[in-house]
């Protein structure tokens, strides 16, 4: 049989659980603006009947704590596409700064300056107008102005795309201190988790881990497994281990060959990483494929321009009636000596335009057949099969077709971020409008179950008095 | 349903790529290039330096062949001159070979053609800008000199046979120079020199071979019109070098025509864009507006 006094008991554990509900509630609307909080929802189970004499009497109501509103697989996928996200939009600003280096000429009559294509059609025109007037010196000397340009640029775009790789190179370093205090930190709430939690959801500290795996999802590519007793093993995408259960592993970086390469422990994973993702992958997918693929482009033509217009003057009369030899070369450009550097190294080293080999050899001076065959260089599939302009021409636009994939790519991840932080906001984020109407039903029966407390109150205090009003009150 | 509550968040998201839309269009209309970056458009990136190349040679053509059509029509006009010297050498030379004229009169003529060979001889030495337009590839040497220690006198060639050609755009190869040699001293009875020498021989001493002398006149009649004929070869330089930069003009305007398309802001629709991006903010302004102002939670009106 129930008592009042047991009614008693009822209702002050129902005003507890309401409490405690409260103050969860109070907690969400707290965090509503914390990165990486999870709503929480309070528990209530209801408490074991109590059976007396056959007949069962409720016991009221506990609240058993919080639990956190996560989908782990939706959070696990959201760390997936954030890593390829960071990636894309990683190598899409190295790629725009690589572009900009050969931003596209208007053609109108303010050119853009150091426009490579343009620098190449000048020097072959120089040739060209010497085909009019071969001995005459200021043609000549505009084909040594119009190699000293095209050198130039290309010299300096061979530069600028050096020093964007090293600038990668150690922001690809600076990433790697960032991934190494979020694993170790990772690693710290693996052990708190594993003794803490074991076996259920460990709320604030889940939220946490998850937290700084969402921010190292934006560092590097990562795989997740989640381990025994809560735990969490990070390895690469390619399989490196970064962090299992309370160990962490560093991540290095070092100079091989002059470039930048990342270790774990003994192990190179440069090129791994690359393709894994995060703002690492998209550096060094920049730094080891797209700044290395421009500046071989430029080696090409250097190369093969410097070579290809030096051997043909020195197949030719120059204006003194000389022809270059062996020993005595007449070299409009520095003749290089390998491909590799050839852009960087590019310079004029002719000095005297009267050298420039406009005649035919055994011909006077005044004869033009080698400017004229100079000229025709410009027709000739002088560069990897292709005429240089073709070969610029061929280059800028695959550049540029590499770089608006990338954008696309990028604008597609972005988007598919958003939607999954949409929905994950959806699920976890704190809903004010939720926590309102949790507050106003919570409000409710917390004054329901006092309004009983107090009408029990009376009702024991009656009891108590059998009758005369005045005892207890 | 349960919604994402930081929809305001994404709002002002939508709010900022609106406006890098507005500033990339304002960019756009104010340099009036519709590409600024090779990912803007790759392909016609690519197709734009192939076309500012043919642009830029077209060009350099429509320069080179205004600066060799002088030296074009500075060679014709002196053929000419050296043609109707010649004419006028074989006049003389005709009137001295009838026989009637006394030995006094033969001197004079032979005084004549020698007066026409030195002539010619200064218009086969014809230059250019400093440049002997007759003398192949040695155009800093006189090409034709005179040597009169022996009679008939010998006028040799300095030169060389080095032909100069300017090429086109599209790769035709126009002839700039005939080598001296070719038109003044042409193998056999073609040789201007050797015929005018001879004939100052023949009538030097005042006595005439006729049969020396008329086969002398016939050797220089041919050298004429061998002259003549090389002659043809510049004119029909000259003729190819007006069309192909007539041609090369127009194709000029063709190329430039089709650059500016492909390169410059149309501004009609930038214009159209840039409406359109701007009614989407401020579209967008109300709505982040209207909803910062009205209550956005229930707890509002809790009391």
């Amino acid at each position: 049989m129930g008592t009042i006094s047991s009614a008693f008991g009822l209702i002050s554990g129902a005003l507890d659980a309401d409490q405690s509900a409260l103050s969860i509630v109070a907690n969400n609307v707290a965090n509503a603006n914390t990165p990486g909080y999870t709503e929480e929802t309070p528990n209530w189970q209801e408490n074991s009947p109590v059976t007396i004499g056959g007949v069962s009497y409720g016991s009221g109501v506990t609240e058993t704590g919080a639990t956190s509103v996560r989908d782990r697989v939706l959070e696990g996928r959201l760390d997936q596409q954030q890593q390829l996200a960071s990636a894309s939009s990683a190598r899409l600003t190295a790629l725009n700064g690589v572009q900009a280096l050969f931003t596209p000429d208007s053609g109108s009559s303010t050119a853009t300056a150091g426009d490579i294509g343009s620098d190449i059609t000048s020097l072959f025109s120089s040739f060209s107008s010497l085909e009019a007037d071969p001995t005459n010196i200021s043609l000549r000397e505009e084909v040594l102005s119009s190699a000293k340009t095209l050198a130039g640029d290309v010299s300096n775009a061979a530069a600028s795309l050096d020093s964007q790789g090293s600038a990668l190179g150690q922001q690809a370093s600076g990433v790697t201190g960032q991934v190494n205090s979020l694993t170790t930190a990772i690693a710290q709430l693996n052990q708190q988790i594993e003794t803490t939690s074991p076996n259920t959801d460990a709320g604030t500290l889940e939220d946490r881990r998850q937290e700084d795996l969402s921010q190292l999802s934006q560092l590097i590519g990562i795989n997740q497994v989640t381990t025994e007793n809560n735990g969490l093993s990070l390895t690469t995408t390619s399989g490196q281990l970064l962090v299992s259960g309370g160990s962490s592993f560093e991540l290095t970086s070092g100079s091989v060959g002059g470039a930048t390469h990342l270790f774990v422990g003994g192990t190179d994973i440069t090129f791994q990483l690359a393709s894994g993702g995060g703002q690492l992958g998209g550096t060094l997918t920049a730094l080891n494929q797209d700044i290395p693929t421009a500046l071989n482009a430029l080696n090409q033509l250097a190369y093969n321009l410097s070579t290809s217009v030096n051997a043909l003057n020195n197949a030719g009369t120059d204006l003194n009636g000389d022809t270059g030899t062996v020993t005595v070369p007449l070299n409009i450009f520095s003749q290089p000596t390998a491909l590799a550097g050839s852009a960087a190294s590019m310079s004029v080293a002719m000095t005297d335009p009267s050298q420039i080999a406009t005649a035919a050899l055994g011909l006077g001076t005044g004869n033009n057949s080698n400017a004229n065959a100079m000229a025709n260089l410009s027709n000739q599939s002088i560069v990897n099969g292709q005429t240089p302009i073709d070969y610029y021409s061929n280059f800028v636009s695959s550049l540029g077709a590499t770089v608006s994939g990338v954008q696309a790519e990028n604008t597609a991840e972005n988007a598919s971020v958003t939607q999954l932080q949409a929905q994950n906001n959806a699920l976890s984020g704190v809903n004010l409008n939720d926590e309102a109407a949790a507050m106003s039903k919570m409000e409710n029966s917390y004054q329901a179950a006092s309004q009983v407390f107090t009408m029990l109150n009376t009702i024991m205090a009656a009891a108590l008095n059998l009758g005369d009003q005045t005892t207890v009150s | 349903m349960r919604v994402d509550p930081s929809y305001v968040t994404n709002l002002v998201g939508s709010l900022d790529q609106a406006q890098a839309s507005q500033q990339q269009l304002t960019a756009e209309l104010s340099s009036g290039v519709s590409i600024t970056a090779l990912s803007q458009n790759p392909a016609a990136s690519g197709e734009n330096v192939l076309l500012l190349n043919q642009i830029q040679q077209d060009d350099s053509f429509t320069q080179s062949s205004s600066l060799v059509s002088g030296q074009l029509q500075v060679a014709d006009s002196s053929l000419g001159s050296v043609v109707s010297q010649l004419t006028q050498a074989i006049s003389l030379a005709t009137s001295a070979n009838n026989g009637t004229m006394n030995a006094s009169d033969t001197r004079s003529i032979a005084t004549q053609i020698s007066g026409i060979l030195n002539e010619v001889e200064s218009l086969a030495n014809t230059s250019y800008q400093g440049q002997y337009i007759f003398a192949g590839g040695q155009t800093s040497t006189t090409p034709f000199t005179t040597s009169t220690a022996t009679l008939p006198a010998v006028t040799t060639y300095n030169g060389d046979q080095g032909v100069n050609y300017l090429e086109t755009p599209n790769g035709q190869k126009i002839q700039l120079n005939v080598p001296g040699s070719q038109i003044f001293l042409g193998s056999g009875s073609n040789s201007v020199f050797a015929a005018l020498n001879s004939l100052v021989a023949d009538y030097s001493s005042g006595t005439v071979n006729t049969t020396q002398g008329v086969a002398d006149t016939q050797a220089l009649g041919t050298a004429l019109n061998f002259v003549s004929q090389q002659r043809v070869s510049i004119d029909n330089s000259i003729t190819q070098l007006t069309a192909a930069s007539d041609a090369v003009t127009s194709d000029q305007t063709e190329l430039t025509g089709a650059q500016t398309n492909l390169m410059q802001a149309d501004v009609a629709q930038v214009s159209t864009q840039l409406s359109l991006a701007e009614t989407q903010q401020t579209a967008l302004e109300d709505v982040i507006a209207q909803l910062d102002a009205a209550s956005n939670s229930l707890f509002s009106k809790l009391q």
